[in-house]
């Protein structure tokens, strides 16, 4: 008995090598090719010279942006598969600073109104600083890239009971459709076409990745007067 | 961090990186001792520096000491050490090049050009990559 | 680097990379020599056979065949003459652990190839600055 669990950790421990060696060649044998496309191709406009025919200039542009886009894809994997390896420190945050500190990050928030509320007895704690704030700033990056108003409203509330801390970030934007509610958490999906909104569609799918490894949960709830809203709970203690 | 013995090239230093913007956190040694205490000794900061810049004057000895030194501490060996100095002295500059500093650079003489410098020298920290935490 | 032109080994096994920092020289009107080594095993052949003159500059990739970027530098450092070349890491390896070996043998820097040529240009200007700067 004792053997057979011996070699199952073995196994295991095998299975999780090949795993890593296969997302570093990915990483790097993948990208190699990638980037020659894109360089070839800036050195093909570049020779062509400023005499050419605007088609021909908008199909390059093209043909580089979707190359982009799979270099965000392959980054994204990336990024998921490396959940549980990087940025592991446990350190001291404060949680009202840390909000903060992603709404600084953010790069689209003209014309955004950001309303914090917190109700907490202690604004310390010590936590992955670097997972939670990753969670934090793709929400709030969600709430604002998919947003069709002029003027933004999102806001961020922070609870805690016993034993979590809640947070929750809503937003008076478009929300979504009822029917694919349920695929949003999946890779790459995105509720409009790539065309309308160029994004990866990743954030929630690594979102969801942390707070299953913190131990929380993730979840979408329809605002009532549309708009959307995101509820995590974060556990006060992570054991990892 | 910067090593330097001279006041005044320390103010401006601190001017020139408030005046760029350079958010990292900056510290001081006056001397080769200071600098050794701050890096491994009673006063050692945390996190480690991740770039060190030396002022070796004519009596370079020990600058090279310090630099010596750094590369022989499994802790410290990786830190990037530029010396900047504002004398000709070859054999100071071999020995350094020798410990494999990553860069050897002749200090600007006039205030303007020490933006300047230290602008391409922001510029370059830019555009490497260092381990986990930035800086 | 003054007035001299030193000498510049480019350690790299892609063909298209390597006409990528060709075409970046040429655009930012970088005139040293520039040497080209397909692997660690080729590059310490030229340099131990002086095949090439000595550089002082050498950039160079990780991943590559035969001998990877790492391992010839730990080669590398382990022989007096070549001390004091400074080594400048450009590669796709976003890995600590790359980046770690590689400044514990004290590389003078590590760039991350970035996807577009425009902004390989600009890292590439920013290097010629830097160089320019320092004495070697």
């Amino acid at each position: 008995m004792k053997e057979s669990v011996n070699n199952c950790e073995e196994e295991l421990e095998a299975l999780k090598k090949e795993y890593e060696e296969f997302v570093y060649i990915v990483s790097h044998d993948i990208k190699t090719p990638m980037r020659a496309i894109i360089n070839i191709t800036t050195w093909i406009e570049d020779d062509l010279g400023s005499n050419v025919d605007q088609d021909i200039l908008d199909n390059f542009s093209l043909l580089k942006n979707r190359v982009g886009r799979l270099e965000n894809m392959m980054n994204a994997l990336l990024e998921i598969s490396r959940v549980s390896r990087t940025n592991m420190e446990l350190y001291e945050v404060n949680i009202p600073k840390l909000i903060n500190d992603c709404v600084e990050m953010l790069d689209n928030k003209s014309n955004v109104e950001f309303h914090m509320t917190y109700h907490l007895k202690e604004e310390k704690c010590i936590t992955l600083g670097k997972k939670l704030e990753k969670v934090v700033f793709s929400l709030l990056d969600n709430a604002i890239r998919f947003h069709d108003k002029e003027m933004k409203n999102v806001i961020i509330e922070v609870s805690e009971n016993e034993t979590d801390y809640l947070i929750s970030i809503s937003d008076d934007g478009p929300g979504i459709p009822e029917e694919v509610q349920d695929k949003i958490f999946a890779i790459f999906y995105t509720v409009n076409s790539k065309d309308v909104v160029d994004t990866t569609g990743a954030g929630l799918t690594v979102s969801n990745r942390i707070l299953k490894m913190v131990g929380g949960t993730l979840e979408y709830v329809p605002a009532i007067d549309k708009g959307s809203v995101f509820k995590f709970n974060w556990p006060k203690v992570i054991r990892i | 961090m910067l090593v330097d013995n001279n006041k005044i090239d320390v103010v401006s230093t601190r001017d020139a990186f408030s005046k760029l913007g350079i958010g990292t956190t900056l510290h001081f040694a006056e001397s080769e001792s200071e600098a050794w205490s701050l890096l491994q000794g009673d006063n050692k900061i945390s996190p480690t520096p991740k770039i060190i810049l030396i002022d070796i004057n004519e009596n370079g000895l020990s600058g090279i000491d310090l630099l010596h030194k750094i590369r022989e501490t499994p802790d410290l060996k990786s830190i990037l050490v530029f010396v900047i100095t504002n004398t000709d002295n070859d054999e100071n500059k071999v020995a350094a090049l020798n410990l494999n500093i990553a860069g050897y650079i002749r200090k600007p003489i006039e205030s303007e050009s020490n933006i300047d410098f230290f602008s391409i020298l922001n510029d370059y920290w830019n555009i490497i990559e260092f381990t986990s935490e930035k800086k | 680097m003054t007035n001299r032109l030193v000498n510049i080994l480019l350690v790299e096994d892609d063909e298209v990379d390597v006409m990528n920092v060709k075409r970046a020289f040429a655009k930012n009107n970088i005139q040293n020599p520039l040497f080209v080594a397909g692997n660690g095993v080729e590059a310490l052949e030229m340099l131990n056979n002086s095949i090439v003159p000595l550089p002082r500059i050498i950039i160079l990739d990780i991943n590559m065949p035969k001998m990877n970027g790492i391992e010839f530098l730990r080669l590398m450092r382990e022989d007096d003459k070549f001390k004091n070349i400074s080594v400048f890491v450009m590669t796709t390896s976003n890995e600590d652990s790359d980046k770690i070996d590689a400044y514990n043998l004290n590389v003078a820097g590590y760039i991350l190839k970035p996807l577009s040529f425009e902004k390989f240009l600009s890292s590439v200007a920013t290097l010629k600055n830097f160089w320019q700067l320092c004495e070697m």
